[in-house]
Parts: C-alpha cells; structure tokens; sequence
C-alpha cells in the first residue's frame, strides 16, 4: 500500500505561512513605500516616482537627534536591564530553593496581567512634580525643589527599564538555572573561588540565555513608543514615535515607511556592532585560558 | 557504634601524627533539618590508603565525602586533612579534589582545558600546565582526545577524564564518588583494576564512596560499612568478609545464610532444624540468648542422600529437599528445604556440584569454622540494595 508522505517541513507550514503573510509581506511593502512620496494632501503614498528622497528627509536634522536618543535609550535601557537582571536572576536560579522558585516567578510575571498603557501611566503619577516620589525625596532633604523628570529623556529610561526587565530577568533565569549545581561545584572542588567559577562557568554556559536577554529587551525597546510618548513628552521623542505619527497623524507612508526602514537597520547595525565590541573585548580572557595540545601522542 | 580506629592526637594545625595525605574525622555529626545524615562519626585514614566507605543510599557515605571536600560543615566534631583543621575552610581552598559521580565536565571546554583548570586556578606558568596536562592524559591513555569537547567521549572515557582532572592538581587526598556507577559492568570491572594500579603508582589517599560491595572489596585497602549515618565496622576486605562484627556486616557483604536460633553456650546453639555449634567465639553471645547463626552459600556442604533418612541429633548436619537449583557459570547454586519453614542456600563450584534437581533429597553439612553467632537484632536486606 502507498504511503503518503509529506516532507517533515510540513509541521511548520502554519509558521511558515504567518512569518511570510505577516512579516516578510509587510517588510517588503514598507521597503517599497520608503522609495516613493506623499503624492496629496489626501493620498498617503505614490510609487510611480522612485527616489532616496524619504532617505534624506528621514535623516535631516530635525529626526536624526530622535534618532539618536532611541539609540541612547535603548543602549543604556537595555544594559540597566542586565545589570539589574543578571544578580536576580543569579539569586532566583542559585540560591532560591526550587520549591519558592514559581513564586518569585510569578511575582515577577504578575505585573503583565495589567494593560502595558496602564502601568505606564502609573508612572506619571509616580514620577510627577507632585507626585509621592517627589515629595518623599523632598522629605527626606535629598532634593531641594520638586522633582523635574517627567516628560524628559530620564523618564522614559526608567519606564523602558520597569517595562522591559522581566523579559531579561526570565531568560537569564533558565540559562543560569540549566548551568546546574555540579559544575559550580565541581569548578570550586578545582581551587576556583566565586568569581572566577562566575567568570569561566556559569557566564559561558549562560551565554545563549544571556544572549537571548539583550535581544528580548533591545530590539522591542528601541521600537517602543507607548513609553515615550506617556512619558517622554517633547524632550523624550522616541524613533517609534516618528513613524507613527507618520502613519496615522501626518498620513505620509512614505516618510514613514523610510523611517521604519532606518529604525530596522539602526536596529541591526547596532547590535552587530554592540556584539562585536564584546566579543573583541572578551577575546584576551577568552585566548587567556585557551589550551590545545595538538594530535601527537 | 563507632569503631575505636582512631589514636588521633587532639592538637590543631600541622603535626608529626598527621602527615600530609592524613585524614582525621573526630566525632563528625551532620544533620538536615531534624535527620541525622551522619552520626557521630571517628575515622583516620592513612597516607596512600585506598578506603571505601560502603553502604546503602542515605547511610552517610556522600555527606561524609561532602564535608571532606568543604560542600557541607559539620554540625559537631572536627575533620582534619594532613593536620590542617579544615572547619570553615570552603572546597577551593582545601587541597583535596573530587571525580563526581556524574563526572562534572565542563561541556564548553576541551578535555585538555578541563584538565587544565584546577592548574590555571594557581600560578603554574604556562608551559609546565601543557606538560602536566599532556602527562595527566598519558596517564589515562586519552591524550589522543585532548582536543575534543566531553560530549563527544563515551562514559567510561569521560570518568578517565574526570579522575585526571582531579590528579592532575597533586591532591593529598582524592575523593570518589561512586566514580564507576554509571559504567556498564564490564567497563566497572576494568576500571576498577585501572583505579587500583593508578593509586598504587601515584601513593595518594583514595577515600571512595561506593553502595557495591564487590567495588569496595576488589580495591580497597580498608573498609567502612556505614548504616544510618554510623561505621558498623571498619577493617580490611578478608575481616569483613570472614569476621564481621554483627549481623548486618555479615548479611551485607556477600550473600548468607542465617539461622535462628537460641545459645546453649558461646559455641552451641539450638536451631527449629537442630544443634548448630561454631569455633568463632563471640564475646557478644551469652547462654540463653536469641541468636542467628550465620553461614555463606559457598560453605555449604550438599550430597545427594541415597536413603532419604534422617541423621538425627548430629551438629551441623541437616536432611532437606531441594526446592531449586540454578547455575550461574562457574558455581551452581541451591536452594534447600530444611523443614519447619527454614531453607538454606548453597553455591558449590560447578565441576564437583552434585547433580540434584527440584525434589531431590539432599544431605546439608557445614564445618563449625564457618559459622558465625550473632545476637538476634535487625539484619540486612540480602538482595543488592537500590542504587542511590
């Protein structure tokens, strides 16, 4: 009897057919857009005129500084993450007993279960002139007048920090969690104290997870504009904002489509780079340790 | 119960008693929570000794093993390696080293690089941690795989690897955790011998961990029967095996065969079957008491009896029916209805086995030299006890 049998890439026809409907389509489009203008006042794109025109426009001045400020929010958002991520989720890995793990999990999973806006406005009281933060750093002398942040560059680095350290805090977790207390054991048992069995075990075999954090929290950060735009005020523009308002205020979609377009490659370019300068910087310590004996025997 | 092993002196800190490779515990009591792990435990082991502690899974063994290595602190009692105080000291500051049981590599380096790691740990330069490293795999006949990853070595490989990651640092002692608990049986034997030959060449002290009595008895110079967080007894693998201190030991190591029984004196008994007498004096056995009179397989007597009559009243001989026999390669082995609800075992070579089959009448005799009385307590399981 025939047997009918389909090629195993099969099961993953659905994500094959999402992936390409709604992300490579899309993509496409807007790369298309990018190379077109805003023919009316009433028209939103035009592609009969192929130019680099939304290029320049999208990189003048004016939001080339917005730009720029995504880039510093997003390095310095991201790296705040990690530093603050990495010794919780050490401890929750490490040191928490397996059985008090699901609680500090959900602890930290819980704040999701309210809208994404509304934790963010919550910050706005918070952060506000007269808000309890304000006054209590007031209180305590540690400030002489109210305190001057929100609607500023600072504001919006420390929403995008609460907003995003979860998705650090989680994969960081399970990489730190698979290392295992046998190898921590077994580095200690060989004259390695704690930081050098942290430096040469736990972090280079936490290194996907690690890896996996910085992009979880990089790349929707630097697209973000929720947060920027309830907390960031004219001071704390955001690149994601621009292309909104490009696509739904000013109704220009070639513009915006450019500015997409500079974003996804700010994005990219960005993360090389960052990923190169580490690699290079650990290459010394990595090189440091390296032993190979060669075949002969 | 604590075997008095120990003339240990009491000073701290380096002394002529203790040389290095020494180990001293004194008094040793570690719980979890309100279970007692370990139980007051006094133990020296000599430099070069090879001593196993045995016993089933949560006897102690591993935790004693973890405090010498600095995972665990004692609760009580001090520990002593090479007349240190080790108390409080963590593990990478005591010159011991561990082969875990799981072998612990470093999956993301190479072997020479895992082998290389308690070196790169101290100022050895450069040049005399290749030449270490490189005579650590020779010595494990795995130089030829110092450039690989551990995932790509079989078991019995990477445990060679583990065991030269931890020599390779000079320790004064190593400790094994049932190092070869994961190896088929074949490759445990071989290992086993590999593992006796190398102590012997490099004079360190051994103390492994084992639940095998055939590990502990092939390699060991000594060895610890722990129960309950207590040493039963303490002593070479030909004590253990022919003079073991109580019932226990005796069930434990090998296979016996015990009868109940009650003392007319230290050397005669009455047994439900009939009169058992010894030559093993027992100071423990007193007139009157309940005992167990304790046989192994391999003493045990059979012939067929021809006239299927009884020979009533004699010490030490005893008429049956074989319930089963089976063979195992170079013994065969019995298993003998006594009458009144008592068998026996008995495991004769197979050239001079008699050939007797289920329903058989046999005639079971055992010399007074190979019987041991102990007072009636709590024995061990005969089957092999599970592995941890």
């Amino acid at each position: 009897m025939p047997k009918l049998r389909l090629p195993k890439a099969t099961l993953a026809l659905p994500a094959w057919v999402w992936l390409l409907a709604f992300f490579a389509a899309p993509v496409g489009l807007i790369i298309w857009y990018s190379f077109g203008y805003k023919p009316s006042i009433f028209g939103t794109h035009a592609n009969d005129i192929l130019s680099l025109d939304r290029y320049a426009e999208a990189l003048s001045p004016t939001f080339f500084s917005t730009f720029s400020n995504t880039l510093w929010v997003g390095v310095v958002g991201t790296l705040a993450c990690l530093i603050i991520g990495m010794p919780v989720a050490y401890w929750m890995a490490v040191k928490v007993p397996t059985a008090k793990r699901g609680l500090l999990i959900a602890a930290i999973m819980i704040p999701f279960w309210t809208n994404f806006l509304v934790r963010t406005i919550g910050w706005q009281i918070i952060l506000a002139p007269q808000g309890w933060l304000s006054q209590g750093l007031q209180a305590v002398g540690l400030i002489d007048g109210p305190l001057e942040i929100l609607y500023t560059r600072t504001a919006v680095l420390i929403g995008v920090i609460y907003n995003y350290l979860p998705l650090m805090i989680l994969p960081l977790f399970v990489a730190f969690d698979r290392v295992g207390e046998p190898l921590r054991e077994a580095s200690k048992d060989l004259g390695a104290g704690r930081l050098q069995t942290f430096l040469r075990v736990t972090i280079p075999l936490a290194r996907p997870g690690i890896i996996a954090g910085l992009l979880l929290v990089y790349i929707p950060l630097m697209g973000d504009y929720i947060t920027a735009t309830v907390l960031g005020g004219a001071k704390g523009n955001m690149a994601g904002q621009l292309v909104a308002a490009q696509f739904q205020s000013a109704q220009n979609w070639a513009l915006g489509s450019a500015m997409a377009v500079v974003l996804i490659l700010t994005i990219l370019l960005s993360a090389a780079v960052l990923g190169l300068i580490i690699w290079l910087a650990t290459l010394p310590f990595r090189s440091h340790y390296r032993l190979r004996l060669g075949a002969e025997a | 119960m604590t075997d008095p092993a120990t003339g240990a002196s009491v000073t701290t800190g380096s002394s002529p008693d203790e040389p290095t490779g020494t180990v001293v515990l004194e008094s040793v009591t570690k719980r979890f929570g309100t279970a007692v792990a370990v139980d007051n435990i006094t133990l020296r082991v000599e430099p070069g000794e090879f001593l196993s502690l045995l016993g089933p899974s949560g006897c102690g063994k591993t935790t004693t093993l973890r405090m010498l290595a600095g995972f665990e602190q004692p609760d009580e009692g001090s520990i002593r390696i090479s007349g240190k105080d080790v108390l409080g000291i963590p593990p990478y500051k005591r010159n011991v080293n561990t082969v875990f049981q799981a072998y612990a590599l470093f999956p993301h380096l190479t072997i020479a690089e895992n082998v290389a790691y308690g070196l790169q740990q101290t100022k050895v330069p450069k040049a005399e941690i290749r030449t270490r490293v490189a005579d650590a795999l020779d010595m494990v006949r795995m130089r030829t795989f110092a450039d690989r990853k551990p995932q790509q070595l079989s078991g019995g490989q990477q445990q060679r690897i583990a065991l030269a990651r931890a020599l390779v640092n000079r320790p004064s002692v190593l400790l094994l955790d049932e190092p070869l608990g994961a190896l088929d049986r074949q490759l445990r034997e071989e290992m086993q011998l590999e593992l006796k030959l190398l102590q012997s060449r490099v004079g360190i002290s051994f103390i492994f961990v084992t639940h095998d009595q055939h590990e502990a008895l092939s390699m060991s110079d000594r060895i610890a029967i722990m129960r309950e967080g207590r040493i039963e007894q303490l002593a070479d693998a030909d004590t253990i095996y022919g003079a073991p201190k109580n019932s226990y030991v005796a069930g434990f190591i090998g296979q016996q065969n015990f009868l109940d029984a009650t003392a007319k004196d230290v050397t005669s008994a009455d047994s439900a079957v009939g009169p058992v007498t010894t030559t093993n004096v027992n100071p423990a056995v007193h007139g009157g008491d309940r005992i167990v009179a304790a046989v192994r397989p391999e003493f045990v007597q059979l012939a067929a009896s021809a006239d299927g009559g009884k020979s009533p009243g004699r010490a030490n001989v005893f008429d049956g029916t074989i319930l089963s026999s089976s063979h195992l390669g170079e013994t065969v082995q019995f298993l003998v209805d006594l009458g009144n609800e008592v068998s026996i075992q008995a495991r004769l070579p197979t050239p001079t086995a008699p050939r007797l089959s289920e329903g058989d009448r046999a005639t079971v005799t055992f010399s007074p030299d190979s019987v041991q009385f102990f007072p009636s307590e709590s024995t061990a399981p005969q089957q092999e006890p599970t592995k941890e």
